[in-house]
């Protein structure tokens, strides 16, 4: 599965306001809530939160990929933004972020999930990559870098 | 005669090139029976080869001999259990399936093209099996799945029906010869043949487990070399006693591969490779018996046969043969869409080239370009076909990894999943030396989308995901460890 299978530009924004590590995760669960997939936005809510409790999904470089299972979506979902100023997210490496990447899987589709961690994880782990997405300045041209990052990955 | 060194150079190069020419067309899905057919063919024409070599008697012998391999490994890797649900339906396709395409094309040729009854009969005997090698590698290819039990059923029919195209043939040949058929002599000395190939084959490939589990050899070397033996002296013996030795060799695969027997693995990697170079070999071969030159001087007649063959005789074949049978009927369609005709039929016309039939030459060609024809278009539609007819199934999950996981009564330790961050200094050194917590267990690596089953050396890298088993209590050191590979606890090798 790709990336852009998922993510498409309603569900992207370039300059997410808000200044905790909450709010920013709490606006990406509204912006992914639009979609019907969604069905009880407070249960992704919890699933997202209780995940980040464990561990910090602030990865490092700027960038966290806030995610968890449930069964309160039919099927994965996803959002990205670009937050309008650093957010204090503590990662694991204790820099701010500015690259957020929500990814809601059901709980009965673990291999699908886990794999667009993994590719996710691997985009992002590449900071020319990330250096396009902090100036992209539309959904669209953000889409557009996924697109074609994902074009150029080997397929396995 | 050529020089020795160069027939050994240009078989090297012919069977290299087939090698990785079908490397290189394994996306494009041609049946691989047509490439190394062509690729023969080609060098014939381009007369690569010189070697006085492509009689019909020596290529017959050759074929024969890769044919004994072929079939046999076929049989080794033949499931029982997938089998025996389908056996009356298999050996009814493999007989009466035979026969009613046979003399489908027969009438044809007779009514229609204009041949005599005999010479028809001839012809559609000739052409009237499956191929066992070309529905085997289709159907074990990467790109067809089929429900229920349709794969078991395909692959059995075209390794068991080659004895009654075999026999059907045979019996023509001497019937033109002679210029009459004796109905009721054919049928018992069929049966008899059958009988005595099913029976030694049985026996003897009990025999050879027997054997081969009781000997201790001195090398493991000697295990496959002791079968190889065996399924030669198997095809022999009972084409000697007056059987059929194909049946025998393909039962005697079955009970061999389906039972205990000693260095199981590699037997069936060496039979797998023989198998493999035995094609090669035999589709080579029988390319160097032809030119496209000649094989298209017949396309007309060829094409008609062709066209008779795929759209009436082989349905005909299915569907009669499986009247009370719990087939549905696209299920059928599709039994009858993967009619490929391959090997036999060519090794089958060079009987008739050591005939002196007149039309001996003109059937030879016909019968090359219906084998074309019915491998380009049957094998290559394949997987589309299976999807068209709804009876294609959904690819077995491989990799099915990502492991659920109850925590079980009692216990804190959860499975989760975790990113290695990107400027991690855990990624020095392997995973034993980083101190992880006790009863922690990194149990699987997901890097650039594939699966990796660490162990203690493996190292990771940054952004690799990680499922892992960690106590609750350990959260914090797990964190730790996995960002700074600074584990509190240090278990050394």
């Amino acid at each position: 599965m790709k990336i852009t299978d998922i993510l498409t530009e309603d569900y992207v924004r370039v300059h997410l306001e808000g200044t905790s590590k909450e709010e920013i995760i709490d606006a990406m669960i509204d912006l992914v809530a639009k979609q019907p997939k969604v069905l009880d936005k407070e249960r992704v809510r919890k699933a997202i939160f209780e995940r980040e409790k464990i561990m910090s999904t602030g990865v490092g470089s700027g960038f966290a990929i806030p995610h968890g299972k449930t069964d309160a979506v039919s099927d994965i979902v996803a959002a990205f933004a670009v937050t309008a100023q650093p957010i204090d997210y503590q990662s694991l490496d204790d820099q701010p972020v500015r690259l957020v990447f929500l990814l809601v899987g059901r709980d009965t589709m673990v291999g699908p999930h886990i794999k667009l961690l993994s590719r996710i994880s691997r985009l992002m782990n590449n900071e020319d990559f990330r250096k396009q997405l902090l100036e992209a300045k539309t959904p669209k041209e953000v889409i557009d870098i996924f697109k074609q990052a994902e074009e150029t990955l080997t397929e396995s | 005669m050529t020089d020795f060194n160069t027939i050994l150079f240009v078989a090297s190069f012919l069977i290299l090139a087939s090698v990785i020419v079908a490397r290189l067309v394994d996306n494009i899905g041609i049946p691989t029976l047509l490439l190394f057919l062509g690729i023969g063919i080609v060098a014939h024409s381009e007369r690569l080869v010189e070697f006085g070599f492509a009689t019909p008697a020596l290529t017959q012998y050759i074929a024969t001999i890769a044919l004994i391999f072929i079939i046999f490994a076929g049989g080794l890797e033949t499931q029982w259990h997938q089998v025996k649900p389908i056996l009356r339906y298999g050996i009814t396709l493999a007989t009466g399936g035979v026969l009613i395409t046979a003399l489908v094309v027969a009438l044809f040729a007779w009514k229609v093209l204009g041949y005599s009854l005999l010479e028809g009969l001839l012809l559609g005997s000739i052409i009237s099996s499956t191929d066992a090698p070309a529905v085997f590698s289709i159907l074990r290819s990467k790109k067809v799945s089929l429900k229920g039990t349709l794969k078991p059923l395909l692959e059995f029919e075209s390794g068991s029906n080659d004895p009654t195209a075999m026999f059907l043939t045979l019996t023509m040949v001497a019937a033109v010869n002679t210029g009459q058929i004796a109905v009721g002599g054919m049928i018992v000395t069929f049966v008899l043949q059958m009988c005595i190939g099913i029976v030694v084959g049985i026996v003897f490939g009990r025999l050879v487990v027997t054997l081969v589990n009781s000997i201790r050899f001195s090398y493991e070397g000697f295990y496959p070399v002791s079968v190889f033996a065996a399924a030669v002296g198997i095809y022999a013996s009972s084409s000697l006693v007056g059987g059929n030795g194909i049946l025998a060799v393909y039962l005697a695969g079955i009970v061999i591969g389906n039972s205990e027997i000693v260095h199981k693995k590699s037997l069936l990697r060496f039979f797998d490779g023989l198998a493999w170079l035995s094609q090669i070999t035999m589709f080579l071969v029988l390319g160097f018996l032809v030119t496209p030159k000649e094989v298209f001087s017949h396309a007309q007649g060829g094409f008609i046969v062709s066209a008779v063959l795929i759209f009436l005789a082989r349905p005909l074949g299915v569907f009669l043969s499986l009247v009370p049978s719990r087939f549905n009927i696209r299920e059928k369609f599709f039994l009858s869409w993967v009619g490929i005709r391959g090997a036999m039929p060519i090794i089958l016309s060079t009987f008739l080239m050591t005939t002196q039939l007149p039309q001996s030459i003109e059937f030879v060609r016909i019968v090359f370009f219906i084998v074309l024809t019915s491998a380009l278009v049957q094998g290559w539609s394949i997987p589309y076909v299976a999807r068209l007819l709804g009876v294609d199934a959904p690819q077995p999950q491989i990799q099915r990894f990502p492991l659920e996981f109850e925590t079980p009564q009692g216990s804190d330790t959860e499975l989760y999943d975790f990113i290695v961050p990107y400027n991690s200094t855990a990624t020095s050194k392997p995973i034993v030396e980083l101190g992880l917590p006790k009863g922690t267990l990194i149990v699987l690596i997901i890097r650039n989308e594939k699966y990796i089953v660490p162990s203690g050396g493996t190292i990771l890298e940054p952004g690799d995901t990680i499922l892992a088993l960690v106590k609750k209590a350990h959260l914090e050191d797990f964190r730790k460890v996995i960002t700074t590979g600074e584990g509190t606890e240090f278990f050394p090798l």
